[in-house]
């Protein structure tokens, strides 16, 4: 009895509350999006948000059972868990491929996707492994193994092929930053190698995430908007190119940042935030220039490939193409939408944006609610996010911390990739918007993780490890 | 850097991220309007609805152009579904390579379509979008087809009206429509690619009455085209107007018969209510059935041998044809002598065939009696007096100030210069002035006896029919006309202003007693030139004419009207190279149409027999 009271004491309510309204958004979503005139009925189980009722129910049922089972549970069976999602992986390859790829197991809509669940099990190795390690005194082999742990369902994850998970397994790296495993041991080994040098630590190795992740991303950003311009209401004649775009808004944000850190840090260090800002922003800059001037540069074959990777272009004889779509039905939304129902562009229906009920479900999203809506979005989003950080700094346990951010990162990565995709801002690969987007897998496997967590989170006081 | 401040580097990412994201929707969303505009183009489409012409009545009310709903046979080949191409082809009547074929000439007949960023040519022809397979059904047709047409998933009928003509009369008043071509598109915004526009006739000249207002409708679209629901609840949409009705004041019943007693014939009628100046009825012969000339189908395949026709069956001739009015034209002269005081009605000049030929009658001691046997030194004689009117010595400069005061004269009647009836393609005819033969003889270098011809209406003078027949309207009226028109009304807006005022001749109405009275003895009297019009209960008043001309025989030309006290018809018939004078083939055409008009009836069917037996070769 006692252990109960404080499970219950112990729990998150705040986090579950998100979860639900999430749920709440996304079947209403679901709902507007792949309306039928004939089947008005939310409970008619022959159409989608019939059926995402059903993986609603079928989650929450999983998330009790989940939250019953003891957390110790988590811990001592990591590895068959990890073991058993490697295998349904071996297995789903040799499933008939839908839709060019072999990611489902199972027959028709009863399908499930283990490529979702093997996220699970990753993650529970990692803390594991991560928690058993002297980090201070780590060496390649640790680096290589918590590097190992997420690349075998990576590789065959490829193999299926699904570029869209693939990508999510690299939200562990951030995992492992935060843990201080880093790539300086590997770059250590090669610094050293140099007579006469002789490296402690190196900044470029232990930040070799964030650092990759900028560099990333700002690519990505400044690729996609190599072709946009905005033309501005006092100049209207001259269009300002995707590239200083890009680069006035890292001023900006430059400038924002200076003046956030200068409040934040104390006297003697503004000098250094300034020195570290302006650095920071002739870096990116510069960086994003050269992706810009050297893209611009190749071959048209070669900008044809990247294009194409990028989703630029769906096929290169199609003038038209999926994010194109979805980003017009995402700008036709205007400041408060068209309304609940009233998407024209994204709904199912119209078919103008594929797939607008499940990987660019964020379309009739912001399609209905405009400016606004999104913008509650992404709050309630980083509200999550953060909250899933905040409960991760609080454990005792180091494998419920490890555990804990790879949720998060997970989310995050979700989150980044499956919006930027409809604004522009991400390559064209298919993953699910976490809560919101119609689909047994990603839906029950994101609601296991979280009650993992929840469960992880309202024991946190009896390990003390 | 101590790990455990880790976290705030993610947590900046995240936070970044979020604001990034939030800055970005903010700019598409609410900034940039290209986006919306993408979303109009790919998922709202402005359906504009074209609507029913306006239809036309007759004066007695009836439908002479009216629509009737055509259908096409669609297909959308994305939807086809085990489709049996003979079964089908049975259906339609057609043989399955036909079928067959008619599929391979939708695909190819769009064309293609080039890229031009990488030159690679795809085929226009889309798959989900639907294409006529079939044009223009009746419904009779469509009816026999569409019960069955389930069985055949993919295809679908369509309506759309088109003109439909019940009397199958009146083709060169009415006009025709044909396909906008570009040029009218750019011109005027109403017109988009496959719409109709009137060619010809009326269609043409009230086009912008007859079209209507197009509706529009907003709707979304799915990526297949189909339509989904309209835009905003139908918040934007406007509904089309049908064009306004035009009422005629022609009667259909007499245009049919003009045209029937043409037949075989080249020539026209024109038929003019004097009081109102509303045309009866306009008979061009040849002429054509206005049903042939429906649908693109049709004007494809009948405009251009109708074009090429040497008998010219698109020739309005009643209003473009110009011809030489001969001695109709005799009248006019006569109301100018009168009116000039060169001649009185007593004025009696010898028949002396020596200046000008003639056929053999007693002189004529008085103007009436002169115009009875349209007798042409007597016509020649007023003619010369009222060019030579003695104003200046030398010959030449008298005769300038005297031609141009009787080209000022016959401008008055509506001669030498187009009527401003509604419709287009008229003709001016040619009253020549002073000018026109100083061009052709020199300043100075004429005189009457140089131009004598216009006295009895040969030589440089060319009318049109319509003019002819407004002359008798003219003498109707006794001085005045109203602008022959064919629109009484708008709708219900009455007809242009134009055609409820009187254009004053400058021929006093006391000179027209005398010329009314000579016009009824060539009728009535013995030694007439216009006998064979007479009617037994209908006083008519006419004129013949015999028209040389150098292609082959004689014009046979008859301009009157009726009755004489009260004249409810003017009437000018011309029948190109019969074989005999104006009072042989003209006069009893005219008096026919005279008697159907105010009868209703026609009884001189000996009359009636005899003109529709007439064929002239040509």
């Amino acid at each position: 009895m006692r252990q109960g009271q404080t499970l219950l004491a112990n729990f998150d309510w705040i986090l579950f509350g998100i979860y639900l309204v999430f749920l709440a958004m996304g079947l209403a979503t679901v709902y507007s999006t792949a309306y039928n005139e004939d089947h008005p009925n939310i409970y008619d189980f022959s159409q989608k948000y019939g059926k995402q009722l059903i993986w609603i129910s079928i989650s929450l049922f999983l998330g009790l059972i989940v939250f019953l089972i003891e957390s110790d549970v988590y811990r001592k069976f990591c590895i068959p868990i990890y073991l058993f999602t490697l295998i349904l992986l071996v297995i789903v390859l040799f499933m008939p491929a839908v839709n060019g790829a072999r990611a489902w197991l199972g027959i028709g809509s009863l399908g499930i996707q283990p490529a979702e669940f093997s996220k699970i099990g990753a993650a529970l190795l990692l803390a594991h492994f991560i928690s058993n390690v002297n980090v201070k005194q780590q060496t390649i082999n640790t680096v290589l193994t918590a590097n190992a742990i997420i690349l075998v369902p990576m590789v065959l994850i490829l193999l299926q092929p699904d570029a869209g998970t693939f990508v999510v397994f690299t939200s562990f790296l951030f995992v492992m930053y935060r843990e201080g495993i880093t790539y300086d041991p590997l770059v250590l080994r090669l610094v050293n190698a140099i007579p006469g040098v002789r490296f402690k630590h190196t900044w470029v190795g232990s930040h070799f995430i964030p650092i990759l992740f900028i560099i990333v991303f700002l690519s990505l950003i400044t690729l996609l908007m190599s072709n946009e311009s905005i033309t501005f209401q006092i100049a209207p004649d001259t269009p300002v190119n995707g590239i200083w775009i890009i680069i006035l808004s890292l001023a900006i944000f430059a400038v924002l940042g200076y003046f956030v850190l200068r409040f934040l840090s104390a006297k003697r260090d503004r000098n250094r935030v300034l020195i570290i800002i302006l650095i920071g922003f002739l870096l990116t800059a510069g960086w994003s220039t050269i992706v810009n001037f050297g893209f611009k540069g190749l071959a048209d074959h070669q900008k044809d490939r990247i294009e194409l990777f990028l989703g630029l272009k769906e096929d290169p004889d199609g003038e038209d193409y999926n994010r194109n779509r979805a980003m017009a039905a995402v700008g036709s939304g205007g400041m408060l939408g068209k309304g609940y129902q009233n998407a024209s562009v994204s709904s199912v229906e119209s078919n103008h944006v594929p797939e607008s009920e499940t990987d660019f479900i964020f379309c009739p999203f912001a399609e209905e609610w405009g400016f606004i809506g999104s913008l509650a979005l992404i709050f309630l989003y980083l509200f999550l996010l953060i909250r899933i950080i905040i409960i991760a700094e609080r454990q005792r346990a180091t494998f419920n911390r490890v555990y804990a951010y790879a949720v998060a990162m997970i989310f995050f990565y979700h989150f980044a990739i499956n919006i930027g995709m409809n604004i522009g801002f991400a390559p064209v690969i298919g993953i699910p918007l976490p809560f919101f987007s119609y689909g047994g897998s990603s839906l029950m496997s994101f609601s296991i993780m979280l009650f993992i967590l929840l469960k992880l989170d309202s024991q946190r006081r009896d390990i003390l490890q | 850097m101590n790990v455990d401040a880790r976290k705030y580097v993610l947590i900046a990412f995240v936070i970044l991220v979020g604001i990034i994201y939030s800055f970005r929707l903010f700019y598409m969303q609410v900034v940039d309007d290209s986006w919306a505009l993408r979303a109009q183009q790919i998922a709202e489409k402005r359906r504009e609805i074209t609507p029913p012409r306006g239809v036309i009545y007759d004066r007695d009310g009836k439908k002479i152009v009216t629509n009737k709903t055509y259908y096409n046979l669609m297909v959308v080949e994305s939807n086809m579904k085990d489709f049996d191409t003979v079964a089908f082809a049975k259906l339609i009547g057609w043989t399955p390579a036909q079928v067959t074929n008619r599929f391979k000439e939708i695909r190819e007949g769009e064309g293609v379509y080039k890229n031009k960023r990488t030159g690679k040519t795809t085929p226009n022809y889309q798959k989900f979008k639907p294409y006529p397979f079939l044009k223009e059904l009746t419904l009779e047709e469509v009816m026999h087809i569409a019960p069955r047409l389930e069985e055949f998933s993919g295809f679908y009928e369509d309506a759309t009206s088109m003109r439909s003509y019940p009397f199958a009369n009146a083709a060169n008043i009415v006009g025709y429509l044909s396909e906008v071509n570009q040029e009218e598109i750019d011109k005027d915004k109403f017109y988009r690619p496959g719409n109709n526009i009137g060619r010809a006739g009326l269609e043409r000249y009230y086009e912008k009455e007859l079209r209507g207002r197009k509706g529009i409708k907003y709707i979304v679209t799915s990526a297949l085209n189909n339509a989904i629901e309209p835009y905003a609840g139908g918040k934007f949409d406007t509904t089309a107007l049908q064009g306004d009705a035009l009422h005629l004041g022609v009667d259909i019943e007499l245009q049919a018969y003009g045209e029937k007693l043409l037949k075989n014939k080249r020539g026209c009628i024109v038929a003019i209510e004097p009081e109102t100046g509303e045309i009866l009825a306009l008979v061009s012969s040849p002429t054509y059935d206005p049903n042939l000339l429906i649908g693109k189908r049709n004007v494809s395949k009948y405009y251009g041998l109708m074009a090429k026709d040497e008998s010219k069956p698109l020739f309005p001739r009643p209003l473009a044809a110009e011809y030489p009015p001969g001695s109709t034209f005799k009248l006019i002269n006569s109301l100018i002598g009168l009116q000039e005081g060169v001649i009185t009605k007593n004025s009696g000049f010898a028949c002396d065939k020596s200046v000008v030929g003639c056929h053999n009658h007693a002189s004529a001691g008085n103007l009436a009696d002169a115009i009875k046997h349209s007798c042409n030194p007597y016509f020649y004689a007023v003619t010369r007096r009222i060019i030579q009117q003695k104003e200046k010595k030398k010959l030449t400069e008298d005769a300038e100030i005297g031609l141009n005061l009787w080209a000022k004269y016959m401008h008055s009647f509506g001669l030498g210069k187009k009527l401003e009836t509604d419709i287009t393609g008229i003709r001016p005819g040619l009253i020549p002035d002073a000018l026109y033969y100083d061009k052709w003889y020199g300043h100075y270098n004429w005189a009457f006896s140089t131009i004598r011809s216009i006295s009895i209406g040969q030589g440089e003078v060319m009318l049109t029919p319509l003019q002819i027949a407004n002359i008798g309207a003219i003498i109707a009226n006794k001085g005045w006309y109203i602008t022959p028109h064919f629109v009484k009304s708008i709708g219900k807006n009455g007809p242009l202003e134009r055609f409820t005022k009187k254009n004053s001749t400058m021929v006093d109405t006391k000179h027209f007693e005398i010329i009314i009275e000579g016009m009824r003895r060539v009728v009535y009297e013995s030694g007439g030139t216009g006998k064979r019009a007479l009617l037994k209960d209908i006083v008519i008043c006419g004129k013949t004419g015999t028209v040389q001309n150098p292609h082959g025989e004689d014009h046979s030309v008859f301009l009157a009207f009726a009755p004489m006290d009260k004249p409810k018809i003017a009437i000018a018939v011309f029948i190109e190279n019969a074989k005999g004078g104006g009072g042989l083939w003209a006069a009893p055409t005219a008096s026919l149409m005279i008697e159907k008009y105010i009868n209703g009836k026609v009884t001189e069917t000996e009359r009636e027999e005899t003109i529709l037996n007439a064929k002239f070769s040509y």
